[in-house]
């Protein structure tokens, strides 16, 4: 009973993991440019597509796939802000948002057509036995995927809390003028802050790629995780992200496991929606709000 | 006057008629393309109820799929199970559908942007979640057999009996659609997805507006969704997932957000596009997003707009005589007064001005956010009629008084009243129903309407049910509307922008919309308006000008003003009265040339000391 | 213009709306599917459809491939009594589309035979119209039992045998895996294949004296959390997926971690995939066992397979992972069993002409008109359409899956 607990829970802490690096990389972008990404995911799917490029036919092995994989896609993440949406940048939130939708849709049918098999398969990054805790089992990928996701995410937390392009991304988005004024410049800034974010997704991709498999659906279940991991978490704190990550990880397999398969999914839709009506500022908000 | 209203009949059918005549000119074609017109129409349908929620209240939903499923299952399902006729499990479909989108939005409409997507998005993912458990009722993921619809005992499994049969259907749902579009209710639609604070101030209620968007769109795409079904013969809960909601947005983006025709075109269009581009089935998706990305990027009012733009000849008299002399307004403001005064034949208020006493009576308001007194324990006595200054360096707590007296944030202490009609309790969207208007900080006003229809809102009467009314009403006689029209024509030939009565208001300078929300503010003949910064960015020239129109309203229509300022000479040669607020406590008030000297106001202004002297 | 006349101009509009209805209603229209449509001296056009694109793009991409391959050919290698055969291969991903391609096919472009080669779904929304079109139509991937029932003359079916037949033979296998075992479970997606399956598979269980637990998944998921818990509460010791190979493989890895381990795995027809290898891990496949559709996999080395895969690379280039697979080859096998009916039909080339010839065949191979043996040969009589009723017992060797017999 209690070992059944344990790995159901651990099993939510991986997926969780994941789910947690993509959130941050949404925040990250919506901290910085004040825009929600709706093609996170299929910056997720590019970055395990590339971790399947750099580690079955390139043949490098995962170490390697860590470093190429968030760089490809956060460089593809950089190149969208730069050529499609500094120019729509001009009009309201809904062109930008939608055209985030369709972009996100547009690479994940783009991925369908150049690679067209059903899913591509990754081996497991880290073989060997599994771990025994009393009658649980916790197998080394698990372990894996959850120190690497936090281990990332911290990396991630303090280059925005304190690197120098951090502040400066912070100071852009709460006031462009002022920051522009301060010799930042708003083009530069978005660009990094999209290179930032999509390299978090990236990352999350190289995660998931063994764990999910690299397929286009891949796309639409990250964004959606990610999404409501940073709306449980708080939509402008990244330690919020993080947090909600696990808590909708664990939440979906304790669901799945003790309540029924359909749940899972529904368990997820329903903490948004709670979340969003009873405390929408998140759980774990990062600054108070301010109506000005 | 009956070419007008010719013209707006015609503009409400010819939707129907566009659909019926396709129908009709489809019987000439193969049963094929016959199945495909008949597909391509219930598409054009979904079109037409995206342009209402997605073209004119500019909300994103990717919940299309869910209400298509809700038609189709609503429809099938008491067909099979039940063995009702079709016609009546189609009528059932839509309300379910109504019903459907009145549950997401009751709870989604407090949202906007991404956390409203996000919520429409749950809203896709439970039905279908649903739709996909409940196997008893809807046979889960293996589908259900939909069989052919039969009318009166006649089965229509023939595909020119179909194709009529849907042509038929989709022009009598497309027409209350089409009446509601056209008339005042896609206009205030317009309107909140323009600029809703401005909206709220002229009584229209924002999340009522939304609600009723979400109802009929959803009721007219489950519809359509039901319409389709038998075609299909088999329906699974997959075929309306989430790509089926985001496939459809693109409708009304690359038909055109602006008019219901966008909707209906796109939706058609797009629909039939895959079917006449078989060898590029494999890239058919990929293309359509990218042929959205183009859009948004380089044709933000869609394709159809464009091209319509590019179609329709110039405008003759853009540019209107700039100075409207003195003489000019006079005759003007007295057509205001016979004009708004034939409006239902009562003024637009329901509260009487009080003989004496004051009209507007704020006692002791403070607001503080967090350690900051915004405005600290402020008193204001505005008696009928009078022009009253209001003034202090930025951050006195001017605006914020402003908005709380005109509802938009609610004070901590302290109270108001309007005519004896305490305020504290009445929603935004009321105070003009009392007699209470305003302008704000940055021209509000609603640029992709013109400025006739920006006025035509400021005359009230913009509750959700109203408007649902005139929209009818619209539609069915001008007469109606034309009273409205002559009223607000009159309010812009008070402010001399008659001759710019149908551009967008978007195309206007800033002297001119502010002068545009002037009329806006003055044609429901409120006893009270605030002005906030009425000529800030003006050239001196247009400062005059707007004083000297200011000033025939305020004699001519006994309109009180409230007006907000920096310019101190403006403000001096308008009002009679000028209270100061500095840190946000009123420091000084009285007579205007009075209180500009006051060493306290000097001091507060320009820092100066009792040493100079 | 007055109020009166106004009123008119609409009154006509309509009225003339009415008039073209009326005149439309008369009109001769195109006629219906004929028995000789898509013959011409030279060509009999062939009509095909299937998914390209979604998330069954791994059954359709692979149908066109391997059937132009077998046209090619078959064309090259002369024509069949005096006529080429032309592909027209429709994309059909949902069961709309099934429908629409259909149509599209048979009374649009006028083919003469139809090729269902999407799977369940896509073959059950297209039943009904084939049936009444009467056009002569071969089902090659579905084991619906909705394009079986009823029976019509013009339907034939191809490789994959109904889920009677395959269920059999997975319970054959689970009965090798765990003998004298008396729970099994089955793990069935809840779309249409797998739930035609599940349907014959659970009724043969039972008349066995078997217990069955049975937990479902949604296609394409790819957390099993609550099945495998489920089953390892019930001490299942064999379990059977009913899915695809991506579902089976997770649903395989993350068994350990809900600590079912030592559990024997039956898959069916679309598990039994190499794919599946890496997804689990070459190092736990000992415990697999299954059944596949033809009578080798791609990766054996039977003289057949090798010069199947020969003419794929010559055509197609480098196959990517896990091409070619099943449908490719059945699609191949299956095109030369159409070409031999029609050879077989004569010159005199008509619907009834094909149909009876068709009824006529006796292990019809790809080798009889000079192709590869890559799929089960086909017997089809008047009264059966299922022309192949085998299905090859599959175990993995060496990380590899071999039709073990």
């Amino acid at each position: 009973m209690i070992a059944e607990f344990i790995m159901i829970v651990v099993g939510g802490i991986k997926f969780g993991a994941i789910y947690a690096l993509a959130a941050i990389g949404i925040v990250v972008i919506h901290k910085a440019t004040r825009t929600v990404n709706f093609a996170h995911g299929a910056f997720v799917l590019m970055g395990a597509y590339a971790c399947y490029g750099v580690v079955e036919g390139l043949g490098l092995g995962y170490g390697a796939a860590f470093v190429l994989a968030p760089l490809a896609a956060g460089a593809l993440a950089a190149a969208i802000e730069l050529a499609i949406l500094r120019p729509i940048r001009q009009a309201d939130s809904f062109a930008v948002i939608t055209s985030t939708i369709f972009i996100g849709i547009g690479l994940s049918e783009l991925y369908r057509l150049v690679q067209n098999t059903e899913m591509l398969a990754l081996p497991n990054p880290v073989p060997g036995p599994p771990l025994f805790l009393g009658d649980a089992v916790v197998t080394r990928e698990q372990i894996w995927v959850v120190a690497g996701a936090v281990l990332a995410g911290l990396i991630g937390l303090a280059i925005f809390g304190y690197a120098r392009i951090g502040r400066g991304m912070r100071a852009m988005a709460a006031n462009p003028r002022g920051a522009a004024l301060c010799g930042y410049s708003a083009d530069a800034v978005n660009a990094l802050a999209w290179f930032l974010g999509g390299a978090l997704a990236g990352l999350a991709g190289v995660f998931a790629a063994p764990s999910k498999g690299v397929s286009a659906e891949l796309a639409i279940s990250m964004i959606t995780a990610g999404f409501v991991a940073a709306v449980i978490g708080g939509f402008d704190s990244l330690r919020g992200a993080l947090m909600g990550g696990f808590i909708l990880g664990v939440a979906e397999t304790l669901a799945a496991g003790y309540v029924s398969s359909a749940t899972k999914s529904a368990v997820s839709f329903l903490l948004l929606f709670v979340i969003l009506l009873w405390r929408p500022q998140g759980l774990f908000p990062e600054a108070k709000i301010r109506d000005v | 006057m009956s070419n007008q209203r010719g013209s707006a009949a015609l503009r409400v059918t010819a939707p129907s008629l566009g659909m019926l005549a396709v129908a009709v000119l489809g019987l000439a074609v193969g049963s094929y393309w016959q199945y495909v017109l008949a597909v391509s129409l219930s598409a054009a349908i979904v079109g037409g109820g995206l342009a209402m929620l997605v073209g004119y209240a500019r909300c994103i939903t990717i919940a299309t799929g869910a209400m298509l499923a809700i038609g189709a299952y609503g429809a099938a399902v008491p067909v099979i199970r039940l063995d009702i006729p079709f016609l009546a499990a189609l009528a059932f479909a839509t309300a379910l559908g109504a019903l459907a989108g009145i549950v997401l939005a009751v709870p989604g409409v407090r949202f906007r942007s991404h956390n409203l997507a996000m919520v429409t998005f749950v809203f896709q993912a439970v039905v279908i979640i649903a739709l996909r458990e409940s196997k008893g009722l809807t046979g889960g993921a293996e589908g259900l057999n939909v069989p052919s619809p039969t009318l009166l005992g006649l089965t229509f499994r023939d595909d020119a009996a179909f194709l009529l049969l849907c042509g038929v259907l989709a022009a009598l749902i497309i027409l209350p659609l089409a009446v509601l579009l056209e008339g005042p209710f896609g206009k205030n639609l317009r309107a909140v997805a323009g600029n809703e604070n401005a909206a709220r101030a002229f009584g229209i209620e924002v999340s009522h507006h939304l609600i009723a968007a979400f109802a009929w769109s959803s009721a007219v795409i489950a519809f359509a969704g039901a319409l389709s079904a038998p075609r299909y013969r088999i329906i699974d809960p997959d075929s309306y997932g989430i790509l089926a909601s985001i496939f459809t947005l693109a409708y009304p983006i690359i038909g055109g957000m602006g008019s219901i025709w966008g909707g209906l075109v796109g939706g058609g269009v797009l629909r039939i596009v895959p079917e006449l581009l078989r060898p590029l089935a494999d890239y058919i998706e990929l293309i359509f997003c990218v042929l959205v990305v183009l859009t948004l990027t380089f044709f933000p009012d869609g394709m159809a707009s464009a091209g319509l733009r590019w179609l329709r000849p110039r405008r003759r008299g853009e540019a209107a005589a700039p100075a409207p002399a003195r003489a000019q307004q006079a005759a003007p403001v007295a057509a205001l007064l016979s004009s708004t005064a034939a409006i239902a034949g009562k003024p637009a208020h329901r509260v009487m001005p009080p003989a004496d006493g004051a009209l507007l009576a704020v006692a002791g308001v403070s607001k503080a956010y967090g350690a900051l007194r915004a405005v600290n324990g402020v008193s204001l006595a505005v008696p009928p009629r009078a022009l009253h200054g209001l003034m202090g360096p930025n951050g006195a707590g001017k605006t914020t008084l402003f908005n709380i007296i005109s509802g938009f944030v609610a004070a901590d202490a302290g109270s108001m009243a309007l005519a004896g009609e305490p305020l504290e309790a009445v929603a935004i969207e009321r105070r003009i129903g009392l007699g209470m208007t305003r302008t704000f900080q940055h021209a509000a006003v609603f640029h992709s309407l013109s400025c006739l229809d920006n006025v035509v809102i400021g005359l009230g009467r913009n509750g959700v049910w109203r408007t649902t009314w005139r929209s009818a009403q619209a539609a069915i006689d001008a007469g109606a509307t034309r009273a409205e029209r002559h009223a607000a024509l009159a309010a812009l030939d008070c402010v001399g922008l008659a001759a710019r009565a149908r551009e967008p208001a978007g195309a206007l300078s800033l002297g001119d919309q502010r002068r545009l929300e002037i009329a806006r503010a003055i044609v429901s003949r409120p006893l009270l308006t605030l002005l906030d910064e009425p000529v800030s960015g003006l050239a001196v020239e247009e400062a005059h000008r707007m004083r000297e129109l200011l000033l025939a309203i305020n004699r001519d229509l006994g309109i009180a003003m409230v007006v907000i300022e920096h310019n101190i000479g403006f403000l001096v040669s308008l009002c009679r009265r000028i209270s100061v607020m500095s840190e946000g406590s009123v420091i000084a008030e009285g007579d205007a040339a009075r209180v500009v000297e006051d060493p306290g106001v000097r001091h507060a202004y320009f820092g100066e000391r009792e040493a100079v002297a | 213009m007055s109020a009166r006349a106004h009123v008119d101009r609409r009154l006509v509009l309509q009225a003339g709306a009415g008039a073209l209805a009326a005149g439309a209603l008369g009109w001769p229209r195109p006629a219906a599917a004929e028995a000789r449509q898509g013959i011409t001296d030279t060509e009999v056009l062939i009509g095909a459809l299937g998914q390209l694109t979604g998330p069954f793009a791994f059954i359709g991409a692979p149908a066109r491939d391997g059937m132009q391959l077998a046209l090619e050919k078959i064309n090259a290698a002369g024509d069949i009594n005096g006529r080429r055969l032309p592909l027209l291969f429709e994309q059909a991903s949902t069961p709309a589309e099934s429908v629409a391609a259909a149509k599209k096919l048979t009374e649009s472009d006028k083919v003469f035979v139809l090729v269902i080669a999407s799977g369940s779904t896509g073959a059950a929304a297209a039943a009904d119209y084939v049936r009444s079109a009467g056009i002569p139509t071969y089902n090659i991937f579905g084991a619906t039992a909705i394009i079986r029932d009823p029976f019509a003359r013009n339907v034939f079916h191809g490789s994959m045998p109904d889920a009677g037949v395959s269920g059999e033979g997975m319970i054959e296998q689970a009965m090798r895996a765990a003998p004298g075992a008396k729970k099994v479970g089955i793990l069935a997606g809840t779309y249409a294949f797998p739930q035609s399956n599940l349907k014959a598979i659970q009724p043969r269980l039972e008349k066995r004296g078997v217990e069955v637990v049975v937990e479902q998944f949604d296609a394409a998921a790819r957390d099993y959390t609550a099945q495998l818990v489920s089953f390892a509460r019930q001490r299942v010791p064999v379990i059977m997926i009913l899915g695809s190979f991506t579902e089976a493989g997770f649903a395989i890895k993350q068994a350990p971690e809900k600590g079912l381990t030592d559990v024997a795995w039956v898959l069916d027809g679309s598990g039994t995939n190499d794919a599946i290898v890496p997804i689990i891990g070459a190092e736990n496949t000992r415990n697999l066992w299954g059944y596949f559709n033809a009578p080798f996999f791609p990766t054996q080395t039977d003289d057949a397979m090798v010069n199947f895969v020969r003419i794929w690379t010559a055509k197609y280039g480098q196959p990517p992972q896990g091409r070619p697979n099943l449908y490719d080859m059945v699609a191949y096998g299956c095109t030369y069993v159409l070409a031999q009916a029609m050879k077989k039909a004569g010159r005199e080339l008509d619907w009834s002409t094909l149909m009876a010839a068709w009824e006529k065949l006796d292990n019809a191979k790809p080798s009889d008109l000079g192709g590869y043996d890559v799929i089960f040969p086909e017997s089809v009589t008047a009264s059966d359409h299922q022309g192949n009723k085998l299905v090859g017992p599959a175990r993995v060797v060496d990380g590899k899956w071999r039709v073990v017999w």
